[in-house]
């Protein structure tokens, strides 16, 4: 049967031709959000690889002309905000960063690692970075005070980028970045391995993430952008207004911006769910549309083929017969809109469009469940012009003009 | 072989009742060519699909094989006129997606039987009705008259004891009228009992027995 109806599918590809290419589009539309969805769950059940729970952000604005020189006041006055912060009894830790987990913006640079380009996420931060966020050093070691007397800098990385750049390889006291005589950048050499940092928040990809370490009150550094407060648990918001009258006593003329980091991830949730949603509401209404139509057109398709049905009756098909066929016919129809759709959608991977941001079995998941979506909608289509289908009376449906 | 008895059949819409067979008798023995004739629209079609169990009887009842059929469910008729009964129409009604041995496999469809089987099958019964060079042509491409016979293999193609023809040459001029009823008579003369519906007198002279109708009754 299914030989006969792939024959009949296949010579009536004219009149199945906007049927076919409404499945078609449909699929791709399915299938980007479909595997957007997944992409963020799967990214949302990985560890986040810190702790952002009782941690307040100072984004701290020295009110200069230019965000990129700095005065050795400046660099004085920073270290002493840090050193004030740290005398509050609610404060466990502080640190100093060029910029705060989850914010929206990021740092990236690319670097030659034996002759093979890597790019990578930087943020620059202070030496109790580490112990404000809470995460733990899984080789080598974590930045020190002493390592400001270093002739080289010392760079700290995470399992994502020691993975790229050197496989399986130890990375400890590699040269990050292969010796480039036109640029006038340190040496920068690995001291330390992390956990994969995932500093987008819990809905970001795979990336690889490097840091430079920032030496508070070093003349050469700049002072940095956000001060990282890690509070005791319970911390009053009325606390908020304690660390600005005290930040503003060290530096009256700059101004400062404090929120939880909580807060920064809830707007880090919002910016990456804002696509999924509006993108699943434009599949929600593309398919209720893509629905109705192939309804309409499946209708329109089995009322020209009355008399065949009719024929088919008479013949010796009973109703559940005419009924299973009229559904095959449409999952026929569905498998080749399907199949196009895949053509299409693996040439993807193939020209590496997402690099390793996607793992393949997120994009596996994401073809399967565009796919299951496309033959549900093409049986719920199917059902009810199917069972007026089998109804037909074959005398009746003989004589219909 | 077929029992007809008291059978009426009266189509209702919301305010009329029309009569379209009333109180007939009719038996068909195994073997026999029988054919129905009367003027338009006295029931000779509403009786050929009576006795092909395409419809209900509004009164009556109907017997295959000395079985009475009124309490076979949809399945059990599907599979009698499946098995028992094969259809030749006026209309042909032939897909016209299909190529001509794809049509004549149809009725083999809804039978357990296998790929290699039903194109034997088909082959054959297009050998029968002299069609074996046009096999993978549609049926547009073929004659009227090419057409019927092509309906007349799907008919015969899973061996029907009985076969019902709805006027097979109404569409015909009278040369391929003549081969399609010399095809019929053929069938016959190899044992397959035939009813047909026609308004030329002279084929249904070919046949064994003549029922006549009028309004809606039998007069002969």
């Amino acid at each position: 049967m299914i030989r006969h109806l792939l024959k009949l599918v296949w010579n009536r590809k004219r009149a199945n031709a906007l049927i076919l290419v409404e499945i078609f589009f449909t699929f791709l539309v399915v299938f980007a959000v479909g595997t957007l969805g997944l992409f963020l769950w799967d990214n949302a059940r990985r560890p986040l690889g810190f702790d952002w729970q009782d941690v307040w952000a100072v984004r701290v604005n020295m009110q200069a002309g230019s965000d990129d020189t700095f005065t050795a006041e400046q660099v004085e006055t920073a270290a002493r905000l840090v050193r004030e912060v740290e005398t509050l009894a609610p404060v466990e830790a502080v640190t100093g960063a060029m910029m705060e987990p989850f914010a929206f913006g990021q740092y990236t640079s690319g670097r030659t690692v034996n002759g093979r380009r890597v790019s990578m996420s930087v943020n620059e931060v202070t030496a109790s970075f580490a112990e404000v966020m809470r995460f733990d050093v899984v080789r080598g070691r974590w930045f020190q005070p002493a390592d400001a007397a270093l002739a080289w800098r010392p760079v700290v990385i995470d399992e994502d980028l020691a993975r790229e750049a050197w496989g399986e390889e130890d990375p400890i006291g590699r040269r990050l970045g292969d010796p480039d005589p036109k640029s006038p950048e340190p040496e920068r050499r690995v001291i330390g391995v992390v956990r994969d940092f995932r500093h987008h928040g819990e809905l970001s990809g795979p990336d690889n993430f490097v840091f430079y370490h920032k030496r508070l009150g070093h003349p050469q550094d700049r002072p940095p952008r956000v001060l990282l407060v890690r509070v005791r648990p319970g911390t009053p918001v009325a606390f908020e207004e304690e660390l600005t009258r005290r930040l503003q006593a060290v530096a009256h003329e700059w101004s400062f911006e404090i929120a939880p980091l909580a807060q920064t991830r809830e707007s880090a949730f919002r910016l990456r769910l804002t696509p999924l949603l509006v993108g699943g509401i434009v599949a929600f209404f593309l398919l209720l549309m893509v629905a109705l139509g192939l309804l309409g057109v499946l209708w329109q398709n089995l009322l020209q083929r009355t008399r065949e049905i009719g024929l088919r009756r008479a013949i010796g098909a009973s109703r559940a017969e005419v009924h299973r066929q009229i559904i095959l016919e449409q999952l026929l129809l569905t498998t080749l809109g399907v199949l196009l759709g895949t053509i299409v959608v693996i040439q993807l991977p193939v020209l590496d469009v997402f690099g390793s941001v996607l793992r393949p079995q997120v994009f596996g998941s994401g073809l399967l469940s565009a796919s299951v979506a496309m033959y549900l909608l093409a049986t719920v289509c199917a059902l009810y012009p199917s069972t007026l289908a089998g109804r037909v009376q074959p005398a009746e449906a003989l004589r219909y003009e | 072989m077929i029992q007809l008895e008291r059978v009426t059949k009266k189509y209702r819409t919301e305010r009329v009742e029309t009569t379209a067979l009333d109180n007939v008798n009719l038996t068909i023995d195994q073997g026999e060519f029988v054919s129905i004739m009367g003027p338009s629209g006295c029931g000779k079609s509403t009786l050929l699909h009576l006795i092909g169990l395409l419809d209900a009887p509004s009164g009556g009842s109907i017997a295959l094989d000395g079985k009475p059929v009124e309490r076979y469910g949809d399945r059990a008729l599907a599979r009698v006129r499946n098995e028992r009964l094969g259809f030749v129409f006026q209309q042909f009604h032939l897909v016209a997606d299909l190529s001509v041995v794809d049509n004549v496999e149809i009725p083999l469809l809804y039978r357990k039987t296998t790929g290699k089987e039903r194109r034997r099958a088909a082959l054959a019964a297009l050998d029968r009705v002299g069609l074996a060079s046009r096999t993978h042509h549609f049926p547009g491409q073929l004659s009227g008259g090419q057409q019927q016979r092509v309906a007349i293999a799907r008919a015969i193609v899973g061996k029907p004891a009985v076969l019902l023809a709805d006027e097979p040459t109404g569409n015909l001029d009278s040369q391929m009228g003549d081969e399609i009823m010399g095809i019929l008579q053929e069938l016959n003369q190899e044992g397959t009992t035939i009813v047909m519906v026609t308004h030329d007198p002279r084929l249904a002279e070919r046949t064994h027995r003549v029922v006549r109708l009028f309004d809606g009754r039998q007069v002969q």
